[in-house]
């Protein structure tokens, strides 16, 4: 990657940037149609570099599809005033980064993204956004927060990040799931992906699995603990309690 | 042409054509299918107007549902209320592809796979599309701005999340007897024989995890007993309340569908897929045999979907509270035992074994004394619950009635 690219795609960064800003919600007249010029225009610039300086002339059709859903529900999840509507843009995101891993070869981790975060994650999200408000918007909703600071902020990070891209190292291409001659997928080639990943974690990372293990069970007894209460039985009499004991009735277990 | 028609790309897509359409009639049949069953169970006669025995029956319902005035009710979400079924009944059918339907086929003097794709993480796909299930009921719950549709997606997703789990550790138990996450390498690990007459079939190894899929395919698909979404006696029609026309046809289509992708699923994991003792072998690949061996695949699903009818006019629904403590107290403890189970005939190379049977019967015994030491079912009856917790009691004690 040469300076000159490097540069573009700060500047790229940079139109991105004002499209999100202009895009996020505010008070007074929306300057919605000028977010979305400049957010387009990031857009097509940041795939038109891509194309044509980072990636190989190789890259798939699809990843650039797959990479602008994502960019642009991934907008939408933080422009968009309605809350149930951005927890769905981010199941948008979700799908649309696991799709980007199936090119990249990386299956079980594509499907355990959506496993994990479209169908649990996210369901629990949407559960409790349905919950708080389901009619209207609130004030926090078409009013962001600081959003010239959480711009900048986000998208200098980001450039930063993607800056400095080229010195990552470079990653093999694998063959992705395709409609593939399913009489050589014998090979143990073909069955590495999950195998691969469980020996990973079965050997060189065992100790960091046990250990999330132990962090997600604790967590979960915990929540488990602080959120029982006892049901009051209909017609049972209960003394009641001083004022400052109000909310002493749970008993760990 | 006829080259690219024959090599896997072009069956692939013949078959993913093929796959649908036959699916979309099947589940249209289905519906007759629970009509005259439910007619049958309850003795009358069920539909017998429309074609001979009533057959032409689904061509009218899906006339009506098409004819219809496609009603949307002024105080919806109107994108996400035409986006829910949709979405429904794409997700029901999507998880299709990764069947193995017939085996290998010789074709040309080529071997083909009769199979949409065979993914190196088949199983997971399908069980990332069956998690994927719940979005079109919530989504479209929450679009109707109607309170009881609001609380059939509520009901919905709780039990969807609850279920997931058995389910999940279900497969694992499967995975784990047969060392892949394919779908066709999983059915042709069991299409072999002990003592030369019974099939290497996984539900002779995990009869106990086999029926807990059961179960939980049976709540992720909606059907009764786990219908709470749409209790139609609590919540007028659940989720679809406010829909109509063809989009609530949709919803209909998709449930179905999703029944049928459950019952596949469980075919090919427990019940040997498309394999029959002496009827569809893995070494026959003529055309011929590749049909039978998918006719045996459909019969399974046939048999399963009889008996997710059955259950349906058979027992009442569960209680919510009722539902919830057979996920988490029940279903959950039994097939975290499992897994260890298999876990540990893993470890001494007994995974195929009649150890594993053993051990199946070992912890369902257990289970059973201890409920019964317990006086207590895992479904939880508020009569069998502790006294001092137990409503009549505390109301007599209340009262200062004798007990």
């Amino acid at each position: 990657m040469t300076a000159t690219t490097t540069y573009l795609l700060y500047l790229v960064f940079a139109l991105g940037g004002a499209g999100v800003y202009f895009l996020l919600p505010r008070a007074g007249r929306s300057m919605g149609r000028a977010g979305a010029i400049f957010g387009v225009a990031g857009v097509v610039g940041l795939i038109t570099l891509l194309a044509t300086q980072i990636a190989g002339p190789d890259t798939s059709f699809y990843f650039y599809l797959f990479a602008t859903i994502a960019i642009v529900a991934a907008t939408r999840v933080v422009t968009h005033p309605k809350p149930v509507y951005s927890a769905l843009y981010f199941v948008l995101v979700v799908v649309a980064v696991a799709a980007l891993l199936v090119l990249q070869g990386a299956e079980f981790a594509a499907v355990a993204l959506i496993i994990v975060y479209a169908g649990a994650i996210l369901v629990t999200y949407l559960f409790v956004i349905m919950l708080a408000k389901q009619r209207g918007s609130a004030v926090y909703d078409h009013r962001s927060r600081e959003p010239f600071m959480a711009v900048v902020a986000g998208f200098v990070l980001m450039a930063a990040v993607a800056g400095r891209a080229s010195d990552l190292p470079v990653v093999e291409k694998t063959e992705a799931i395709s409609v593939q001659d399913t009489t050589q997928t014998e090979s143990p080639a073909a069955a590495s992906n999950s195998m691969a990943v469980g020996t990973l974690l079965m050997t060189k990372y065992v100790v960091a699995i046990e250990i999330a293990g132990v962090l997600l069970l604790v967590s979960m007894v915990g929540a488990i603990a602080m959120s029982r209460k006892k049901v009051p039985v209909e017609g049972m009499v209960t003394k009641p309690k001083p004022l400052g004991q109000a909310g002493r009735e749970v008993a760990p277990f | 042409m006829y080259e690219f028609i024959t090599s896997q790309l072009g069956v692939s897509i013949l078959l993913a054509i093929g796959v649908l359409l036959a699916l979309l009639g099947y589940v249209a049949y289905c519906i007759y299918y629970e009509r005259k069953i439910s007619a049958w169970m309850q003795d009358r006669w069920g539909p017998n107007r429309v074609g001979p025995l009533g057959l032409f029956q689904p061509l009218a319902d899906g006339g009506k549902f098409a004819l219809k005035e496609d009603i949307i009710p002024g105080h919806v979400d109107k994108v996400l209320f035409v986006v829910a079924p949709s979405l429904a009944f794409l997700i029901s059918f999507i998880g299709f592809a990764a069947i193995p339907w017939g085996g290998e086929w010789m074709l040309d003097g080529k071997l083909v796979q009769v199979q949409v794709t065979n993914p190196d993480i088949g199983l997971l796909y399908i069980l990332g599309v069956g998690s994927m299930g719940v979005y079109g009921v919530v989504i479209g719950a929450w679009a109707s701005n109607n309170k009881y549709s609001f609380y059939g997606g509520v009901r919905a997703t709780a039990q969807m999340l609850s279920y997931e789990i058995p389910m999940g550790l279900c497969i694992v138990v499967v995975v784990l007897t047969m060392g892949t996450l394919r779908l066709e390498g999983i059915t042709a690990e069991q299409a072999g024989y002990w003592f030369g007459f019974i099939p290497k079939w996984n539900v002779f190894l995990h009869p106990l995890a086999f029926a807990i899929l059961f179960v939980t395919v049976l709540a992720e698909c909606n059907r009764a007993p786990f219908d709470l979404a749409e209790a139609e006696q609590e919540l007028v029609g659940g989720f679809h309340t406010e829909y109509g026309a063809l989009k609530f046809g949709m919803f209909f289509l998709g449930e179905y569908a999703h029944m049928v992708t459950g019952s596949a699923f469980i075919c090919v994991l427990f019940l040997g897929g498309w394999h029959f003792p002496w009827i569809a072998e893995p070494e026959a690949t003529s055309t011929f045999a590749v049909l039978l061996k998918i006719g045996v695949l459909v019969g399974k699903v046939t048999a399963f979907i009889f008996m997710m009818m059955w259950l349906r006019w058979t027992l009442p629904r569960f209680r919510f509270d009722q539902l919830m403590r057979m996920a988490w107290q029940g279903l959950i403890p039994v097939t975290l035992a499992l897994v260890i189970l298999a876990t540990i005939l893993l470890y001494f190379n007994l995974h195929r074994s009649i150890w594993a049977l053993v051990g199946n019967v070992a912890i369902l015994a257990f289970v059973l004394a201890y409920a019964a030491a317990r006086g207590r079912e895992i479904t939880g009856r508020q009569d069998n619950m502790p006294r001092a917790k137990n409503i009549t009691m505390a109301a007599r004690a209340a009262t200062g009635a004798s007990a």
